[in-house]
């Protein structure tokens, strides 16, 4: 029941999400692989040279942010969310349709309130000037915690819509 | 606030994703004592803060990379030459191969997937009986757990790391801690295995085959020195040993074996990071309900609640077992930790139950959760494999199973099994 692209969409829309699924997964890899070589960098920096990278460690601290909402937008985007779902495989169809309709509606709108208040917490820091290291400002990193809510309210919402069109057709 | 209980679990049940049911009790709980909601992000925020986590995308990849390479052949195929002239020799290959690979991949039904599939027909084809294989390939699904690099021994040090009570605990004491009794189920199973197959006839490897099956796997054999070596001396942290051990299959499976073409590695660090992202999640929004459940005090009023009917170590810790058997059954082992070693960690220490020791005795029993009946998962996916009723895996698994209970009584009861490596 995934809705990665809407059938009756209009095709320019529909370059542009399809276009932005695709930086999403190459935002993944990419962010990835910098974790794989600069950590490498820096072992070998430390172990042969006894010297280090000073942005290092603190980037790859905010990579595993980033990687962490990147992949859970992905996995909403294919419903590969970690689930208990003892009770929901013994349900007959309409049953399931049902409880499909009702966990969707709820995650999405725990999620818009996440978001919500992720993007307080960046305004603030951002007021406030807060600046994470060098000097770089710290909103800058938070940004992708709305970010990644909102996208994942947005598709547990399109999940919503997609079941209930289906009940209904 | 019984009710809303209620409620979350029913959702829960329904099948809403574990991160929501977690962020909704988080919201719910701050918002009832009348704290500003950001505190949610704040916390989630500190994701960033934990420089251990890295560990986390870094051995899932390794883990993906191997287990889309042919690297499971040629573990069953070494194994195989080096061992196969014991009695029940290549059962004892599959335990042995599949808890490496486990501890590499996670108990995520990979290793039944990739090795359970060579393993099986190898095992019937050598005359091993049907339930017997079958039981065998099921087990070992989870069997690996407690070794390192495995996910959910650093995600049990890091949970525990924030509650921030008791003795603390570091991912080091954890991969020192799983070793005994990793090898204690391996050890049982073997000596089972043996007895049962004692009149197998025997598979006499030729020295020449050894040699082959060697340097077929001569980049592969390295990596558990690189891994294990690496963090059990103190030579690499564990984050940094994540790191080399990436960059390592990295190398080896796309650049030298070639099983990977680099064409199809996007696909395989999307997936893992899918992972990653859905673990993650969860944790992040995980210390935001911990914080809050230790704010309300809910670990002190259960523990009081719980030592007012149980008040020895000994009937707790059986309660413990019959508790974590059940909820092995339900819950998958990410959700399992975050969820409850908030709250059994600091009534455990209330009975003076070592952190390290609950660890050690919270995987053991979720590694067997992992095939009892009526739901284990492993069941279910070595049914869809191998084209094998649930009912007759339930029949399968059960010698297996008791062995592990055995195995998870003694750990339980005997810490020093846990601790004595760790020194605590």
């Amino acid at each position: 029941m995934t809705t990665d692209r809407d059938p009756q969409g209009n095709s320019r829309l529909n370059r542009l999400f399809q276009y932005t699924l695709t930086v999403e997964d190459g935002l993944l890899v990419i962010m990835l692989s910098t974790m794989i070589v600069v950590a490498s960098v820096q072992i070998l920096l430390r172990n042969v040279w006894g010297t280090g990278l000073g942005w290092a460690d603190p980037l790859l601290r905010i990579l595993v942010l980033w990687v962490a909402l990147l992949g859970a937008m992905v996995a909403t985007r294919e419903n590969n969310h970690i689930t208990i779902d003892i009770l929901s495989r013994y349900l007959p169809r309409r049953g399931k349709q049902l409880s499909q309709l009702i966990t969707n509606l709820f995650t999405s709108i725990v999620c818009g309130i996440l978001a919500f208040h992720s993007a307080r917490f960046v305004i603030q820091d951002y007021a406030a000037e807060v600046s994470a290291f060098y000097a770089i400002p710290a909103w800058l990193f938070e940004l992708i915690i709305p970010i990644g809510f909102a996208v994942i309210c947005l598709r547990f919402a399109l999940h919503f819509i997609a079941v209930l069109r289906g009940q209904l057709a | 606030m019984i009710l809303t209980g209620i409620i979350l679990i029913i959702l829960t049940l329904l099948g809403a994703p574990l991160f929501s049911i977690i962020a909704a009790a988080a919201l719910l709980g701050f918002y009832r004592s009348g704290i500003d909601l950001s505190a949610v992000p704040i916390e989630f925020y500190r994701l960033a803060e934990m420089p251990i986590l890295l560990a986390i995308p870094l051995f899932t990849f390794a883990g993906y990379l191997l287990s889309e390479s042919q690297a499971a052949s040629r573990l069953v195929r070494l194994t195989q030459a080096l061992l196969g002239w014991i009695p029940g020799g290549l059962a004892i290959v599959a335990l042995l191969a599949s808890a490496f690979f486990t501890a590499l991949t996670g108990a995520t039904g990979v290793t039944i997937v990739a090795l359970g599939a060579l393993l099986f027909p190898a095992l019937t084809q050598a005359g091993y009986r049907e339930n017997f294989s079958l039981g065998l390939v099921t087990t070992s699904g989870s069997l690996g757990l407690l070794f390192a690099p495995s996910v959910p021994l650093i995600l049990y040090a890091v949970i525990a790391q924030q509650l921030g009570i008791g003795k603390p605990v570091s991912v080091d004491d954890m991969f020192l801690a799983g070793i005994l009794p990793g090898l204690l189920m391996l050890s049982l199973l073997s000596i089972w295995v043996f007895w049962v197959n004692r009149s197998q006839p025997l598979k006499v490897s030729s020295l020449s085959e050894a040699g082959s099956a060697i340097w077929k796997a001569r980049w592969e054999i390295p990596l558990p020195f690189i891994v294990l070596g690496g963090i059990y001396s103190g030579y690499f942290a564990v984050s940094e040993a994540a790191a080399v051990t990436a960059l390592y299959v990295l190398i080896v499976e796309v650049g030298i074996y070639r099983e990977v073409p680099l064409k199809q590695l996007p696909r395989v660090m999307r997936e893992a990071m899918v992972l990653v992202g859905a673990i993650l999640i969860i944790l992040g929004l995980s210390l935001a309900s911990t914080n809050y459940l230790i704010d309300a005090e809910v670990p002190t009023k259960l523990f009081a609640l719980i030592k007012s009917h149980v008040s020895d170590k000994l009937t707790f810790l059986i309660l413990l077992n019959i508790f974590l058997l059940i909820l092995g059954t339900m819950l998958d082992i990410f959700s399992a930790l975050v969820i409850m070693v908030p709250l059994l960690l600091p009534i455990a220490i209330g009975y003076q139950i070592d952190p390290v020791h609950l660890g050690i005795i919270f995987l053991a029993n979720m590694q067997i959760g992992y095939f009892t009946p009526p739901v284990g998962m492993n069941l279910f996916i070595a049914s869809y494999r191998f084209k094998k009723p649930v009912m007759q895996l339930y029949r399968a698994t059960l010698p297996f199973f008791f062995i592990l209970l055995l195995t998870v009584l003694i750990i339980t009861y005997w810490p020093a099994l846990s601790l004595s490596l760790p020194g605590r």
